[in-house]
C-alpha cells in the first residue's frame, strides 16, 4: 500500500520534471503547471483563530463612548473606577450636550446670561435643566420596569474639557441637582502614573 | 487501487479559503474597535451652596467640632481649612497654606516655566491630617471661579491617596464640591 503510493508519487514527480524540462526547452519560463503546488494554510488558520478568539474576548463595549476632539480635551487621573451606564453631560469648549444631544452653546467657558435664571450671576441653566429633567423622567420609566437600572437613578456622568472654569462646573452641577441628580461621576482618562 | 486513491484525493482537503477571508476581515475590524483609551470615573457629591454642614461623619463625637477639611484653589496656591479655621502657612501667615512653586507648566503640549501647584506638599499635609483623624473620609474642594477643571481633578487625585513606597495610603476619598470662592 505504502509502496504503491510511493511509486505513484515518483511517477508523478518524474512527469513533473519532464514537463518542466520540455517547457524550458521550448523557451517558456515559469509556465503554468497543470497541477499547481498546494499551500498548507491550516497552521495559519490556527494562529488566526486563536487571535480572533483573543480579540473577541478583549473586546468590550464601554458604557460611555467619547469621541476625542480638539474641543474636548479629557483630563488624566489616577482613578481606576469603571464608568457606568448613566445620563451623560458633556461640556466641551463650544457646547453642552446631554446624552450626545445638543443642549446649548458655550462661549469662552461661559453660558450666555440669557440662558440662565437670574442672568449672568445665575447658576440655573434653563435649557440644560429641561433636557436633564427629560433624561431623569426617562431613567425613572426604565427603572420602573427594570430594577437593576434603578441603581444608577439620579447619577450623571460629567465629561468635561480640561480648560473649563470651575464656575461653569458648579453651574452644571447645580442645574443637574435641580433636576434631581445627586451623584456625579467625572469621566477622566485613567492613567495610574498620573 | 492506486487509481481509485488518485481519484479520491482532491476531496480530502477542506477548502479553508472562505473561512480565512472571514477571519482576515474580522481581525482588523476588532483591532480598530478596541479601546485604546482607558476611561475611569471619580465619584463626586453634589455641590453645596452655603455652609456644608452635612459632611460630618456619623461616628464622630457630638461635642467635637467636625473636621470639615476644605481645600480652596486660588491663583496663589492652596488654602486649607479645618474645623472652620485656616491652616496657616508659617512662612507667610497672610498667604495661602501651600503656595505655588516654581516649575514647568504644559501649555499646548509645550512646557512653559512658571508657577505650578505643589501637589506633593498638599498630599503630605493631607496625610498628616489623616493620621490625626483616621476616621474622616470627606473633603470639600472649592475654587475661584476661573480655576480650570484639570487642576480640580489633580487636587482630587492628590487628596484621594498617597503613595508610600509600594503601598498606597487612602486619604480622603469622598469628595464634595462646594460653590466657588469669590
Amino acid at each position: 500500500m505504502a509502496e504503491e503510493q510511493k511509486q505513484t508519487y515518483e511517477i508523478l514527480s518524474e512527469t513533473y520534471e519532464q514537463e518542466m524540462l520540455a517547457k524550458k526547452k521550448a523557451g517558456k519560463k515559469g509556465g503554468r503547471l497543470e497541477r499547481p503546488p498546494k499551500l498548507t494554510i491550516t497552521s495559519l488558520m490556527d494562529i488566526l483563530t486563536i487571535l480572533l478568539v483573543f480579540l473577541l474576548k478583549s473586546y468590550s463595549t464601554d458604557p460611555v463612548a467619547v469621541t476625542p476632539s480638539a474641543d474636548l480635551d479629557l483630563v488624566k487621573s489616577k482613578t481606576m473606577l469603571q464608568p457606568e451606564q448613566t445620563v451623560t453631560i458633556t461640556v466641551s469648549k463650544s457646547a453642552i450636550l446631554v446624552d450626545n444631544a445638543m443642549a446649548l452653546a458655550v462661549k469662552d467657558g461661559k453660558v450666555d446670561g440669557s440662558q440662565k435664571r437670574g442672568g449672568e450671576d445665575g447658576y440655573f441653566i434653563i435649557p440644560l435643566n429641561k433636557m436633564l429633567a427629560d433624561g431623569m423622567e426617562k431613567q425613572r420609566r426604565i427603572a420602573a420596569v427594570n430594577p437593576s437600572a434603578g441603581k444608577t437613578l439620579g447619577v450623571a456622568t460629567i465629561i468635561m474639557d480640561g480648560d473649563t472654569p470651575f464656575r461653569l462646573l458648579t453651574e452644571v452641577m447645580y442645574t443637574a441637582g435641580q433636576a434631581e441628580f445627586n451623584k456625579f461621576k467625572f469621566l477622566t482618562i485613567s492613567s495610574p502614573e498620573g | 487501487m492506486a487509481r481509485k486513491r488518485k481519484e479520491l484525493e482532491p476531496d480530502t482537503d477542506v477548502n479553508l479559503i472562505p473561512a480565512m477571508n472571514l477571519i482576515l476581515i474580522l481581525i482588523p475590524l476588532l483591532i480598530t474597535a478596541m479601546e485604546t483609551l482607558k476611561l475611569a470615573v471619580i465619584n463626586v457629591a453634589t455641590p453645596q451652596i452655603g455652609p456644608s454642614s452635612e459632611v460630618t461623619p456619623p461616628d464622630q463625637a457630638p461635642d467635637e467640632k467636625p473636621l470639615k477639611l476644605t481645600i480652596a484653589l486660588t491663583d496663589r496656591g492652596f488654602h486649607l481649612y479645618a474645623r472652620d479655621q485656616v491652616i496657616e502657612n508659617k512662612d507667610d501667615p497672610l498667604g495661602p497654606t501651600i503656595p505655588k512653586k516654581d516649575g514647568e507648566e504644559v501649555v499646548d503640549g509645550k512646557p512653559v516655566p512658571g508657577k505650578v501647584y505643589d501637589y506633593d506638599r498638599l498630599s503630605q499635609m493631607l496625610s498628616d491630617i489623616k493620621d490625626e483623624n483616621p476616621v474622616e473620609e470627606n473633603i470639600i474642594i472649592t475654587a475661584e471661579s476661573h480655576i480650570k477643571y484639570r487642576y480640580i481633578i489633580q487636587v482630587m487625585d492628590a487628596s484621594r491617596e498617597k503613595k508610600e513606597g509600594d503601598k498606597k495610603k487612602t486619604l480622603f476619598p469622598n469628595v464634595v464640591l462646594s460653590a466657588g470662592v469669590a
